[in-house]
């Protein structure tokens, strides 16, 4: 399939955490031309793989994306609500967004206008308690459509701008889906031996269980987490943000070295330009979770930067996304028996 | 190897290679080569055979890595960019000398001259944004070349008795923990016993999480450096134990809490055999116990701290006769279980 | 009777990491309704009630024995004895309260704010008569826990109040469970779990080695029906609550439903639950190998985490109702 068009697609799909059934499926179906055998486990992970006789490797993006949950309906019938996952609050109001209830409605958040508020109230930004979804009916109906617990995904839209640029809402982490699709096929036509199991992870926005629990069954030798970093913008702290036309691939405690370098070495050798990551802690990722499962699993991570992250208008680069697809397919090819033995040498 | 020539090893988390390979090497020649192996986290495991059938397999663990700091990237004056590897209070590395890289570059991290500081300055804390490694490089272009992004450094800091029985060194969290395992290694136990030397402690106990999963022990005794917090705090309800009052035994720290029987057991072991030993009243700091304690289907452990003051600088201070109370009353352990 | 059950709970010490007393007190309800009981290495009492059916599958509920409390962790040489918390402990309202060790010695929980300082647990000590280090030391050492002393007693018709509810209230739930479930076709796995206050400890290890089908913790929940409370959406009297989500988990679908199902079929009134923070052992059991799927049943209990936790029996009879059915429909 062609990426621009599985993107259009899959970043339409509602797939909140806890809730990717809809979007499991998707992916599940677009793998299959491409793998030996797809499976959906019990916490709604995608997991597909390409039999090979060598070392197991789990390549592992999220396929779950944050929004909210209705927490309760007022008297009067408007929704209050609370974030699934990292929701800033601040991008909320004046957003349409879509409440999953008995039927899909649209909805508008709504806060007290501004010329109501005093100048101090206006200094601040909204909280939760303060915003609410206006589903223009009355409360009687509005009742009888939503209920407590009802999913509400965020804005969607999907929107080409100059240089191969897009931005869509879940960008975070279907570009990252995108890119393990795009590796699938273009593995079709190279020789591997590894066992690569492609692994679309649910809930990692709000416990990277998904990428753990499926991690626990495939019990993969080494894993290669795929995820968005951020892409600079006017502002943005220097060490943590990069360049948007290339990826970047990480150092620090979390990342295993000599992976790590084989995946340095294969780039220069596949002339893939990549920016380095320096990550003194936690990822933030899959790989906190994944890489502590079982006896270990040592793993690498590759990112894709994005601007503008965890709003409706997550911008990437197109090139830099196939790029990241050519260099993991190169990896994937390059992975051998030999690595397990000197992982610690 | 001795206590100073672990503590001089550089080994921040993530870049035990070294300290693993010595210690392999001693590993080796002391209990033969089936007997020592790396596992997928990179953790050094050593196997004791026990000389009696059916007791429990106990587990004695430290960790190799060290608190330390990692090249982000450089200015264009070329003086390093850095974060801490490990929690490091940024109050204690301003005027200190610092080693980086493989190569072990001397860089210093200075501070803007007291004259130059405005009243604001003297009274804000200085945080990782505001702080360098100044190697010497002319421009980022050199700093970068000697130093490339993700190189680490440690406190370049002497290891050095003084006092009644003190020593100020960098690391002593938790070579004092290897140091013991070393000198558990020449003897034999009735039940199995496996050493391990683990990864990446002080970055959230990463490698005895699959130490602990692949290894199963029923028992585990975790090998400490901890906070010790005695001097100067006048009130006594905030000292979390002593340096050179023994060996703390922890009944609970924010982590784990530890299975009462076997706190007893060790507190009665201690008394028994004569060991300086002294309770870790604080309930303070996250260790690899809860690893052992919580991996899989559940196991028991305890954890045995040599106190140390100044924890996470470079010039942290234990008493040695604490690190030989750790030795003894594990050795009692082991020899009683 | 639940109301009896409860009350038998509600009086046995068991701060996190020293529940034994909560065990044998469940053992000695439930020992003649199940199969199979044991103690694992981290205290938690598993139980199981064999199902009659081959394929059936194995379901694990879990409510945790452990309540909060506070540890020892000097004594002064006047005899006070300073603490640290065990679990989500408000200093605030731990002021002048009645609390008990182990061995039975009670004391005084007192809290002296000191000017110009936020109150915090170092403020807390506890005093128990001792007028020395000595004197203490007979009675109370460190790492000693003690926890605020049992006092039940009945609002109204319907409710309850007790320190220790959370979580006794379920621990007398799920006891109640097991001795009405007669012959049933799945496999039914009670754990008890341990260590659930200060991070879901027992759960974890518990669902590694029952390695269930489906997990279910039974836990208690917040309320928004008194003055100045907002969220959840939660009161009491109205049913016990599904869980949708909360800090620590995003209930399974495919549970949720099927405890919202077993509601309906059973006839009893159930809330939708989106608590906008805590945690609770359904967690742990979906993280657990290769994933659960997991959901909550909880109790809406006012005033949580204080020595006055107040439920509604109603709600505890509905979720019996409803857990009864849920266990019949996997």
């Amino acid at each position: 399939m062609q990426t621009e068009q599985f993107l259009r697609e899959v970043t339409a799909l509602p797939g909140l955490s806890g809730g990717e059934e809809a979007v499991a499926r998707y992916i599940a179906g677009a793998f299959e031309p491409y793998c030996d055998e797809v499976r959906i486990d019990a916490l709604n992970s995608v997991i597909a793989r390409i039999r090979g006789r060598g070392p197991k490797v789990m390549l592992c993006a999220h396929l779950d994306e944050i929004g909210m949950m209705v927490a309760k309906i007022e008297d009067d019938g408007a929704l209050r609500m609370r974030g699934i996952g990292g929701v800033d609050p601040r991008i909320l109001p004046g957003m349409r967004v879509t409440v999953h209830g008995k039927e899909r409605v649209l909805g508008v958040i709504g806060a007290k206008a501004p010329h109501l508020l005093s100048p101090s109230e206006r200094e601040k930004n909204y909280a939760w308690d303060e915003l609410y979804i206006d589903l223009g009916m009355s409360a009687e109906r509005a009742r009888e459509t939503v209920r407590v617990g009802d999913c509400v995904s965020l804005e969607g839209g999907f929107t080409e701008l100059m240089n191969g640029r897009f931005a869509t809402k879940t960008a975070d982490d279907r570009s990252c889906a995108a890119i393990l699709l795009r590796t699938a096929e273009l593995l079709q036509r190279m020789d591997t031996t590894a066992d690569l199991y492609f692994v679309l992870s649910s809930q990692e926005e709000v416990s990277g269980y998904g990428a753990m629990t499926a991690g626990f069954g495939v019990d993969p030798d080494f894993c290669v987490v795929l995820d968005v970093t951020h892409a600079k913008t006017p502002g943005a702290p220097e060490l943590e943000a990069f360049e948007i036309d290339s990826p970047t691939i990480a150092r620090g405690p979390f990342i295993h070295p000599y992976l790590r370098q084989k995946l340095e070495d294969i780039a220069k050798e596949q002339r893939v330009a990549y920016q380095c990551e320096v990550v003194p802690r936690d990822t933030y990722t899959d790989m906190d979770g994944l890489e502590t499962v079982r006896g270990g699993v040592p793993g690498v991570l590759l990112s894709l930067p994005v601007r503008y992250m965890h709003t409706s208008v997550e911008t990437f680069d197109l090139s830099a996304l196939n790029e990241c697809a050519r260099l993991l397919a190169a990896y994937c090819a390059s992975v051998s028996g030999a690595w397990r033995d000197e992982l610690w040498i | 190897m001795d206590l100073k020539q672990l503590c001089e090893i550089h080994a921040p988390s993530g870049n035990e290679k070294e300290l693993r390979r010595l210690l392999a090497e001693e590993a080796r020649a002391a209990l033969g080569e089936e007997n020592v192996r790396t596992d997928r986290m990179g953790n050094l495991l050593c196997s004791i055979r026990g000389q009696e059938a059916g007791k429990p397999h106990v587990c004695v663990s430290a960790h190799m890595d060290e608190v330390g700091f990692i090249v982000m990237g450089a200015t264009e004056e070329g003086l390093l960019r850095f974060r801490p590897v490990g929690g490091i209070d940024p109050r204690v590395i301003v005027s200190k000398r610092v080693l980086v890289g493989e190569k072990r570059l001397p860089g210093v991290i200075g501070a803007i001259a007291i004259h130059l500081q405005t009243r604001e300055d003297m009274d804000r804390v200085p945080d990782y944004d505001h702080l360098y490694i100044d190697i010497g490089a002319k421009n980022k272009q050199e700093a970068l070349e000697q130093c490339p992004p993700a190189s680490v450094a440690c406190f370049d800091a002497p290891y050095t008795l003084f006092g009644d029985g003190f020593v100020c060194a960098k690391a002593l969290d938790d070579r004092v923990g290897c140091y013991n395992l070393l000198r558990l290694m020449r003897e034999s136990y009735p039940g199995d016993v496996t050493l391990a030397f683990v990864t990446r402690e002080e970055v959230g106990l990463r490698g005895s999480a699959g130490a602990a999963y692949a290894l199963q022990p029923e028992i585990t005794v975790n090998l400490e450096g901890t906070a010790a917090n005695d001097l100067g705090c006048g009130e006594t309800q905030t000292q979390v134990c002593a340096a050179g009052a023994g060996v703390a035994v922890s009944f609970m720290d924010n982590s784990s809490i530890y299975q009462r029987r076997l706190y007893q057991k060790m507190m009665r072991l201690a008394d028994r055999n004569a060991i300086a030993h002294q309770v870790k009243r604080g309930v303070t700091a996250v260790n690899d116990a809860a690893n052992y304690q919580r991996a899989a289907g559940g196991a028991r452990a305890i954890t045995l701290s040599v106190p140390c003051r100044y924890i996470h600088s470079g010039a942290s201070v234990c008493c040695l006769n604490d690190v030989e109370a750790q030795y003894a009353l594990t050795r009692a352990f082991l020899q009683n279980v | 009777m639940l109301r009896d059950t409860l009350k038998t709970l509600l009086s046995a010490y068991g701060p996190s990491g020293n529940e034994h007393a909560v065990a044998e007190t469940v053992k000695s309800l439930i020992a003649a309704h199940v199969d199979n009981m044991h103690v694992d290495a981290l205290g938690n009492l598993i139980v199981e009630k064999y199902g009659t059916e081959e394929t059936g599958k194995r379901i694990m509920f879990s409510a945790h024995m452990d309540h909060i409390g506070f540890v020892v962790t000097d004594i002064d040489e006047k005899g006070f004895l300073r603490v640290h918390n065990v679990g989500g402990v408000s200093p605030r309202i731990s002021s002048a309260r009645h609390v008990v060790f182990e061995n039975g010695v009670e004391g005084v929980l007192y809290c002296q704010p000191v000017k110009g300082e936020e109150t915090a647990m170092k403020h807390l000590f506890i005093d128990i008569g001792a007028e020395s280090k000595e004197e203490a030391g007979q009675y109370v050492l460190p790492g000693d826990m003690a926890v605020y002393a049992p006092d039940c007693f009945e609002l109204g018709e319907h409710r309850v109040a007790a320190p220790a509810m959370d979580d006794r209230c379920c621990c007398a739930l799920l006891c109640e469970l097991l001795m009405y479930l007669d012959e049933p076709r799945n496999t039914v796995i009670g754990v008890f779990s341990t260590q659930e206050e200060v991070g879901l400890r027992g759960a974890g290890v518990a669902a590694y080695s029952v390695n269930p089908d489906i997990g279910v913790a039974l836990d208690v929940t917040a309320w928004g029906d008194t003055p100045e409370t907002k969220l959840p959406a939660i009161s009491l009297g109205k049913g016990a609550a599904v869980k949708f989500m909360d800090s620590s988990m995003i209930a399974s679908a495919s549970v949720r439903d099927a405890l919202l199902k077993a509601a309906a079929e059973a006839g009893v009134p159930a809330q939708r639950e989106v608590l906008p923070f805590g945690g609770q052992d359904g967690s742990a059991i979906q993280r657990a190998r290769a994933g659960v799927p997991a959901g909550c049943i909880s109790i809406p209990c006012r005033y949580v985490h204080s020595p006055a936790e107040v439920i509604d029996m109603r709600d505890m009879e509905g979720a019996l109702k409803i857990l009864l059915q849920f266990v019949e429909n996997v």
